[in-house]
């Protein structure tokens, strides 16, 4: 059976696209899926450092469309991960380099390898958004709870529909004491204005600056909170698309929690 | 909760979030009225070919725009009418 290409998109830079398709494709390589994930920013490449695998690159996404290497030569295997592969950007060439055409045709030599292939979208709404939604099957959306990002995704998800896709919804960094407080817009706020489905919360997490610094994947960090939502957002792609979406909330000491118990509700 | 936020949730004055959530629908309310130039452009070309089949118009001197304001967004369409056409000359559609 051939695999599913998904894009991970935002249309705003800086919302976390990055980290979490390097997160999510981890994830589902440990849960036994065979995965590549690929750069699609040509120019800017970041998900090489993001992955701690820049060291390792040879050939890039480029030189296959050119035909200068096999897919099995640019694919960089994780040491750490099995089953896990990384299609890097090329640095120097245009963001014109591909084309819509050339990406529909990687995409489907992708699908014969890989059960699953995660693209990383560049922010913005140019050609490199459209060569990464011109071959995917499916779409996460990305955004963080402020205005500008929700807004933007609102103009990617409209996109998205018009090519037919029907993306779902990560909402990322969110700070439970700031949503508690009323300062935050929270997932149920989004989602009210966005209107599509939900597929994940990730709380804000110092361990993501931690794991970016060294390149050690977030989901292999025992105690990264944005790791473990990411792996459930890995289950809820792969087979469990019931798995309850958790919402991150304030961790309370002892004193506070008991304290909460007898102060009254409001 | 600190002192700060209690005092806020004790005199009953909404978060910032309040603020965020109808700026931003308002925001997307505005961005699905906008229509890209070319949309203008050929709607004023359709216009002028129906209504040149009833009345000789001044190409030149017609107008399209869109209006917005804070409660409402109009399609605003001047033209100068020079003649009207007699009806046994309207042009065969």
């Amino acid at each position: 059976m051939d695999g599913k290409v998904i894009v991970v998109t935002s249309g705003k830079g800086g919302v976390g696209k990055t980290t979490i398709t390097a997160s999510i494709g981890a994830a589902l390589a440990l849960q036994g899926k065979r995965v590549v994930v690929v750069d699609m920013d040509i120019g800017l490449r970041n998900l090489d450092v993001v992955m701690g695998l820049e060291n390792r690159i040879v050939f890039n996404i480029v030189d296959i469309i050119k035909n200068r290497c096999k897919i099995k030569q640019a694919a960089i295997k994780d040491r750490r991960i099995d089953n896990l592969f990384l299609i890097p950007a090329s640095q120097s060439d245009d963001k014109d380099a591909i084309k819509p055409e050339n990406m529909v045709w990687l995409a489907n030599k992708l699908r014969k390898e890989f059960d699953i292939t995660l693209l990383d979208c560049p922010a913005g709404i140019e050609q490199g958004f459209r060569n990464s939604v011109v071959a995917a099957d499916e779409a996460l959306v990305v955004c963080t709870p402020e205005v500008s990002s929700v807004r933007d995704a609102d103009r990617i998800i409209g996109l998205l529909y018009a090519q037919s896709i029907s993306p779902k919804l990560i909402v990322n960094r969110i700070v439970p004491k700031m949503v508690e407080n009323g300062d935050m817009l929270s997932h149920e706020d989004v989602v009210d204005v966005l209107s599509i489905d939900l597929i994940g919360l990730i709380e804000m997490d110092d361990r993501v600056v931690v794991s970016a610094n060294t390149g050690m994947p977030l989901v292999l960090q025992e105690d990264s909170k944005a790791g473990k939502a990411m792996q459930r957002i890995a289950m809820r792609l792969d087979g469990h698309p019931d798995l309850p979406i958790e919402n991150p909330m304030i961790q309370k000491g002892f004193w506070k929690k008991l304290g909460s118990k007898f102060s009254r509700k409001n | 909760m600190n002192f700060n936020s209690l005092l806020k949730k004790l005199m009953n004055k909404p978060g910032s979030k309040t603020i965020a959530k109808k700026r931003l629908q308002f925001a997307l309310l505005t961005d699905k009225l906008e229509i890209k130039t070319d949309t203008l452009a050929d709607l004023q070309r359709d216009l002028v070919d129906v209504i040149s089949r009833y009345f000789e118009i001044d190409k030149q001197s017609m107008k399209i725009d869109i209006q917005r304001s804070e409660e409402h967004s109009a399609l605003i369409f001047n033209t100068p009418i020079i003649a009207a056409h007699r009806r046994r000359e309207i042009p065969a559609t």
